[in-house]
């Protein structure tokens, strides 16, 4: 685990290509951490900022990682992307769950021909074979962005839409065979009139519209920033299992292409949970104005929680990020005033394990606490089995306050435990410089000459 | 295959259509009336009449004869409306063992879906006898707030009558339908059906042979009737200010100035002045008192103008729902004998700025609409489609006792609708669907539909999990209700059955009476 967290503190994780988070079964606290996967905040900082304790936040990028949600490198990205997408099966329609599985692969603004199944045409049904033709045709595709799905441009106004509706409403309403043995193709039809019936309410309603346009924009710019190969600032992972050759420009293509072909699904996946976006919207409206209230009252956790499921539920609204910012800051000092207090509670114990432990994680939230880091420095030299630890510790103690020769002594000692005598050396002269009574660095010294 | 048969299955009146060689037409009763009164009787020596029979000697049969059981049909017997009719019904009407309102004739107690049915059986009885074959296709028009019982309750009498309910659609986008059979412009229509006992106001849109509804909203005790109580009062009040005589608790007395009233309002429509003339309508020790007045339609428009009025906030409202203002609509379609009246028709006009459409007769137009329904789905060569949507919003109950709507009334089938909900307490491990469809944001004041339970949910802190339900009404109206646990991909979900106020062996009970009344009548 500590090997892995090493090889994974560098990386930068991004949101693999093409996904909806708004169908992924997340708790809102991992939609909070998924929100702050940006494709530039790396791993370490994920843990810190992700509103999860540390373990959480690696568990879930572990296993985001393993599920192809979140991707840290672009070679990896196509693979998932490969992954990601089912073999072809012509019987299902897509739902908005699950990719495409008949998306033409290139982006004709209509498709001539759809390939469709022929052994699902049933001549003994009543219905014509090529009304039959039609009807699978179509089905195919459903997954189509809504405009696309009505045979109109990206622009088309309401009233082309309305239009446009009626007349596949004329060709695919269930009441057009009412009566008729259709089979398996009942059920087809009222699948496709279902889905001419969302792409007709929802490119009418002005504001389902824009937010269907925002969508794929947006969507847009975050694979752009995320297709391209290997983002410089994102080191090899050595743990990470990828592919032994390096991404090739024609493996680069075959992401964009899967890219894209994700992207064109994106609108209409989106904007089947407008109507929900818009309820998640006004949910994060009361837990911000909870939020708020709790922060007046000086409840700063309480208050980061409220805020924190604000942000999960409205992850765009900057107006929330913002306060969170102020609310986080403050939840985090109470926090951490919490764990150190706990923390000395053990020291009066003399529980050193425990103490250490709630000494780190207060500095997971307060992490330039002097004494918090000189204590963790002591505490975790003392116990001795991780002295790489102890020795952050005390230096991060040292380059916050130089000057207070514990920290210097402390260092030197752990530097002489190690054995890097010089490194010893100069440190508790700095310590015995700034206090020259101090004892156990004379101590120190004394032993350190002595080897 | 017989011919399908439009059925306007009204509260005061009947009507049947059909289409004949490409043309709607009504159909005539024997007495050569287009429409046939909703009522049903046991006269003294215990025959059974309908309509006009049964109309005709409703005043001296006042206890053994029904009328407007529409307003009782699918509704429990402790309904507000329910109680209402018991108030004002000079007809006897007991609690059935479902909860449900029933009429008492003599030692006979008919259900409603059973009055109904006679009333379906009589218009396809005068059907077959135009048409010279049996028919057994129909399609039925009901109020656009009927809600799932009261539509199930009448395709059930269509069943005991005999009759293949195809479809049962809402009256207003039937007077729409025939409004549009056969127009080809694109058209945004608003049809005002100002009923005997009801309004209703549907804002439609027209299009290449494509009806879409947009809004409905009415109001279920606003109509005729008002407008007949109305005058009723004030006649009282006129014969005791004269007499000095309250009629009030004389039943036969009542009926009488009920029939004079709606008679003399109907004249009013016409012209301008109407004379009401009630002889021996109430003795005393003086002898007998005959009641003698002259009516203006100036005077009645006085009493029923706030009516009027309250029809038109509906109207403002509709349109709001349909996001149109009343400039926007092309054409304004009247519906229902009320809207004869001319105080009626102006404030439409004055509110739309238009005059209401003249071409279709308010009587008739909706059973016309039905049978055009009917024929379009029949037909092999689809001209015209209706896009149908659903009465009344459905949903779930949520914490709080709220009610949470998937999918809002007015949505055109078949749709599919989902939404995420999450739980209320830490580590809750199920939650209960109760699926609701109704107006009210109270959960309990809307009709429960059914319910199930979704269990194995992640123990998780209060409103993390995420559970999606989703609403499937398929083209024949049926829901399906399920529920998933987007983390474990857990699933629930129940076909939502409409319920009737009968069971299927009530039903097969009452087909199985009728068909021994049927053979006792032959001989």
């Amino acid at each position: 685990m500590h090997l892995g967290r090493s090889a994974q503190e560098g990386q930068v994780p991004a949101l693999a290509p093409g996904l909806d988070p708004a169908r992924l079964p997340l708790s809102p606290a991992e939609g909070f951490l998924l929100s702050r996967i940006d494709g530039r905040t790396p791993w370490k900082l994920l843990r810190e900022i992700g509103g999860l304790a540390p373990s959480e936040v690696d568990r879930c990028l572990e296993r985001w990682l393993e599920e192809g949600v979140v991707v840290v490198a672009s070679a990896k990205s196509a693979k998932s992307a490969a992954a990601g997408s089912p073999p072809a099966g012509p019987s299902k329609p897509a739902s908005p769950a699950a990719p495409s599985k008949a998306a033409p692969a290139a982006a004709p603004p209509r498709p001539a021909a759809v390939a469709i199944d022929e052994s699902l045409l049933d001549r003994s049904l009543d219905l014509a074979v090529e009304a039959q033709r039609r009807i699978l045709a179509f089905e195919q595709r459903l997954a189509e962005p809504y405009h696309q799905l009505l045979g109109l441009s990206a622009d088309a106004d309401t009233k082309a839409v309305k239009r446009a509706y009626f007349e596949l409403s004329k060709e695919f309403h269930p009441d057009r065979y009412f009566r008729r043995n259709t089979g398996p193709f009942g059920a087809r039809l009222e699948r496709i009139f279902k889905r001419i019936l969302e792409a007709y309410e929802l490119l009418s309603d002005p504001t389902a519209r824009a937010e269907i346009e925002r969508a794929a924009e947006e969507r847009a710019a975050v694979e752009a920033a995320a297709a391209p190969p290997a983002a410089p600032s994102v080191p090899a992972p050595a743990a990470s299992q990828e592919p032994t050759e390096a991404p090739s420009t024609a493996a680069a293509k075959a992401a964009s292409v899967e890219a894209t072909k994700r992207l064109r699904q994106l609108p209409h996946l989106r904007a089947a949970h407008l109507k929900q976006l818009a309820e998640r919207r006004a949910k994060a409206k009361r837990f911000f104005e909870s939020g708020m209230a709790a922060f007046k009252a000086e409840r700063w956790l309480e208050a980061a929680g409220s805020v924190r499921l604000a942000i999960a539920f409205d992850p765009t609204n900057e107006a929330i990020r913002e306060a969170f910012g102020d609310v986080q800051r403050k939840a985090h000092d109470e926090r951490a005033k919490q764990l150190l207090r706990e923390a000395n509670a053990a020291l009066d114990l003399r529980d050193a394990r425990n103490a250490l432990r709630l000494f780190e994680e207060a500095l997971l939230f307060k992490p330039h606490d002097p004494g918090a880091n000189a204590t963790a420095a002591r505490l975790a030299f003392l116990i001795g089995d991780d002295l790489k630890k102890a020795k952050e510790y005390a230096q991060q103690a040292c380059e916050l306050e130089p000057n207070v020769p514990s920290n210097r002594r402390t260092l030197g000692q752990i530097y002489a435990a190690a054995g890097l005598a010089a490194n010893a050396r100069r440190e508790l002269e700095a310590a015995l410089r700034l206090d020259p009574k101090d004892l156990e660095a004379k101590e120190a010294l004394r032993g350190l000459g002595r080897r | 295959m017989g011919r399908v048969i439009g059925i306007d299955l009204g509260t005061t009146n009947s009507c049947v259509a059909v289409i004949e060689n490409g043309q709607p037409t009504v159909i005539p009763n024997a007495g050569g009336y287009k429409t046939t009164p909703s009522m049903f009787a046991i006269s003294q020596d215990g025959k059974r009449l309908v309509g006009h029979l049964a109309k005709r000697q409703a005043v001296t049969n006042a206890r053994h004869t029904v009328y407007a059981s529409k307003r009782l049909i699918g509704r429990r017997f402790d309904a507000p409306e329910v109680t209402k009719v018991i108030e004002l019904a000079p007809y006897e009407v007991v609690r059935g063992p479902n909860d449900d309102p029933r009429i008492q004739l003599g030692d006979k107690v008919f259900t409603c879906p059973e009055i109904s049915a006679i009333i379906l059986r009589e218009m396809k009885r005068i059907a077959e006898e135009h048409l010279g074959e049996p028919v057994r296709d129909a399609v039925v028009t009901v109020p656009a707030y009927f809600n799932d019982t009261q539509r199930q309750c009448t395709k059930d009498a269509g069943k005991i009558a005999g009759l293949e309910v195809l479809r049962i659609i809402n009256e207003p986008t039937a007077a729409a339908l025939a409004y549009g059979f056969g127009k080809k412009r694109d058209e945004k229509i608003a049809v005002y059906d100002l009923g005997g006992g009801t309004f209703d106001i549907s804002i439609l849109e027209l299009g290449s042979g494509v009806i879409e509804v947009l809004a409905t909203n009415g109001n279920t005790f606003l109509g005729g009737e008002d407008f007949d109580r109305r005058l009723v009062s004030h006649l009282l009040e006129r014969f005791q200010e004269q007499e000095g005589i309250d009629l009030r608790s004389d039943a036969m007395a009542l009926q009488r100035l009920k029939d004079a009233a709606e008679k003399a309002k109907c004249d009013l429509s016409q012209r301008e002045t109407a004379e009401i003339n009630l002889p021996f309508i109430a003795s005393d020790a003086k002898g007998p008192r005959h009641l003698n007045l002259e009516l203006t339609r100036e005077v009645l428009e006085g009493l029923v103008d706030d009516i009027v009025r309250q029809t038109l906030k509906i109207v403002e409202s509709c349109l709001a729902d349909a996001g149109l203002t009343p400039s926007q609509i092309d054409q304004v379609v009247l519906v229902g004998g009320q809207t004869r009246m001319p105080l009626v028709q102006n404030a439409v006009a004055e509110l739309f700025g238009k005059r209401p459409h003249k071409g279709v007769n308010p009587d008739e137009v909706v059973a016309i609409g039905a049978a055009i329904q009917g024929e379009a789905l029949l037909a092999e060569d689809k001209s015209l489609l209706l896009l149908d949507v659903t009465p009344l919003s459905l949903g779930i109950a949520t914490f709080g006792g709220h009610f949470t709507r998937l999918i809002e009334r007015n949505t055109t089938v078949p749709v599919r609708k989902g939404h995420i909900f999450t739980t209320t307490r830490d580590n809750q491990s199920a939650v209960k669907i109760r699926v609701l469809q109704g107006e009210s944001d109270l959960a309990a004041d809307n009709d429960l539909l059914g319910e199930f339970v979704l269990s194995g949910i992640r123990p998780a802190r209060k409103g993390e999990p995420e559970i999606e339900v989703s609403f499937d009404i398929d083209a024949n109206g049926i829901v399906s209700v399920s529920a998933r646990d987007l983390a474990t991909g857990k699933e629930q979900s129940i076909q939502v059955n409409a319920t009737s106020t009968l069971s299927d062996e009530e039903i097969q009970r009452i087909i199985d009476e009728n068909e021994l009344y049927e053979v006792q009548l032959k001989p």
